[in-house]
């Protein structure tokens, strides 16, 4: 265990040192967040017939959105680790008496929480400060920040378990813009980042409703604005203990069957 | 420009050299484009409008700019990629040889996998503008290929700019991002949905609005005046300033060695 905490914290420590990169970041989320919510308000201004959430909450679900992007996108392939697959230096990582899902999932988690501990502060503040209508709004009661809390908690491990299957898949098809880029983007779709799930055509809805991926953020910030029953949002956190513990059982049985067919060309 | 074809077809060979990677390769980035549009499907599954612009113009305005952005990834990478080049030397190889340094600097790398967006875009905007009805006349015409050529010239411009930046600090830049990509997300609506300050700045600063807006209030029919449809050419003027920026960066290029 002390093994893995000591990755954690390495990663955790060394992707602290981006500042600069993490300043661009921000000013890049500021800039979407605001491109998104003109683009709601305007939609809003228009009329509609039946809006399935009122416009502070989706404000506030993009904001929530923008500011723990760097915790919860799709895209975020750690590049390191698929240069170990490419080079073949991934002959030290398997000398290591550890197990390699572990190291490699407590890697990006380290790399990913250091990330979002640098953006999403100054965006909240700065957001909390906005005039309305693009005022970052307080949680919707006590009791849901506890539960939003609870389930950003789970997100955080779920969307790491997910972005861990990444390199293992392409340690698989060796093959690294193909297959794993399909299913990024089917993930990135499906997970809420780019527009609520609840605006999703009805089809698309069910189908999502049976994949991990709309349970990494689109449920932690529904229960955050309160566009989602206390009591189904409980139900929900079950359900996204439940992908958590099947995504990490999926990687360490994938990564299994990996390396005992894993050929090192020489490196 | 002879030169440039061959380059792109040494381009093309080489990565076709791969032809099951490439093929997926492509399938996955259908499926990224269909990502951008997707999200202007279901907003409009929801409402009628957005300040009287119907899904089908918002979605020859989205067209119009992808096509420009593709089109630039495909053919102008090099560009694109300026800074790489800065960092690991290869533009001194580049300054050596007596041919245009910017097509040079194109010739050095392509993506073609990025063409699946070109078509595309190419596809959506011919089901946009069948579903608007436009009445078609010579000005229309000139129009629609203004704003498809204006919409590469502002990306070159921009992609130009931010590689001029690559000679102060040999870093990219990464706030550039808020420019090509962020301007690109903003440039899918018709600009005037935007708050004024946000207008004003990409039309006089960064003329996104040159590019997909008000051509295309010509074009839609909702403003009459047939010199709209001239207006993409202020994109064109826009891209002097730029090229000149370029080689006045190269001038006091000095190189970080290899």
């Amino acid at each position: 265990m002390r093994a893995y905490y000591s990755y954690f914290k390495l990663k955790f420590i060394s992707g602290l040192q981006y500042r600069s990169a993490a300043l661009a970041g921000i000013a890049t989320q500021f800039f979407f967040g605001f491109v998104y919510i003109m683009v709601y308000v305007a939609f809003y201004e228009s009329g509609s017939s039946n809006v399935p959430m009122n416009i502070s909450q989706l404000i506030t679900y993009v904001w929530l959105n923008q500011s723990f992007f760097a915790l919860i996108n799709q895209f975020y392939k750690d590049q390191e680790l698929f240069q170990l697959i490419r080079t073949g230096n991934i002959s030290y990582e398997l000398s290591r008496p550890k197990n390699m899902y572990f190291l490699w999932y407590f890697k990006i988690l380290g790399q990913r929480l250091a990330n979002v501990v640098m953006r999403f502060f100054p965006l909240l503040i700065v957001t909390v400060l906005l005039p309305e209508p693009y005022k970052f709004s307080a949680p919707s009661s006590l009791l849901s920040f506890g539960l939003f809390i609870l389930s950003l908690f789970i997100g955080t491990l779920l969307v790491t378990a997910i972005s861990t299957l990444y390199p293992i898949l392409m340690l698989l098809t060796m093959n690294e813009k193909g297959v794993v880029n399909i299913v990024v983007v089917i993930a990135d779709l499906l997970s809420g980042v780019g527009i609520p799930i609840v605006f999703f055509p009805n089809f698309l809805k069910v189908i999502s409703s049976y994949l991990p991926f709309q349970y990494i953020s689109d449920l932690p910030f529904r229960i955050y604005v309160g566009n989602i029953l206390l009591q189904e949002g409980i139900h929900n956190i079950f359900i996204q203990l439940f992908w958590l513990i099947i995504m990490i059982i999926l990687g360490l049985i994938l990564m299994k069957k990996n390396l005992k067919r894993v050929v090192v060309q020489g490196g | 420009m002879k030169l440039y074809f061959k380059a792109l077809g040494l381009h093309l060979k080489s990565e076709l050299e791969y032809r099951a990677s490439f093929i997926i390769s492509f399938l996955s980035q259908i499926l990224v484009f269909f990502s951008y549009y997707f999200i202007i499907i279901a907003l409009f599954s929801k409402f009628s409008n957005i300040k009287g612009f119907t899904m089908y113009e918002v979605l020859l305005c989205f067209s119009i700019i992808q096509f420009g952005f593709a089109f630039n990834e495909v053919f102008a990478r090099g560009i694109d990629k300026f800074d790489k080049l800065i960092i690991d030397g290869g533009f001194d190889r580049l300054l050596l040889r007596p041919k245009n340094i910017i097509l040079q600097v194109l010739c050095n790398e392509s993506d073609f996998i990025k063409v699946s967006r070109l078509i595309q875009a190419l596809i959506v905007l011919v089901i946009a503008v069948i579903h608007l009805n436009i009445s078609w006349n010579i000005f229309r015409v000139i129009c629609l290929i203004l704003m498809l050529c204006s919409s590469i010239a502002i990306f070159f411009g921009i992609f130009l700019l931010a590689a001029s930046y690559c000679f102060l600090t040999v870093q990219g830049l990464e706030v550039r991002n808020v420019f090509t990509d962020g301007g690109k997300h903003m440039a899918q609506y018709p600009i005037g949905v935007f708050k004024k300050g946000f207008v004003y700045f990409f039309t006089i600063i960064i003329p996104y609005g040159f590019v997909n807006y008000y051509p295309l209030m010509y074009f839609v029919g909702k403003n009459n005046s047939c010199l709209y449809s001239f207006s993409p050419i202020v994109v064109f003027v826009y891209l002097i300033p730029c090229i000149l920026v370029f080689y006045a960066g190269i001038k006091k290029y000095s190189s970080v060695g290899s």
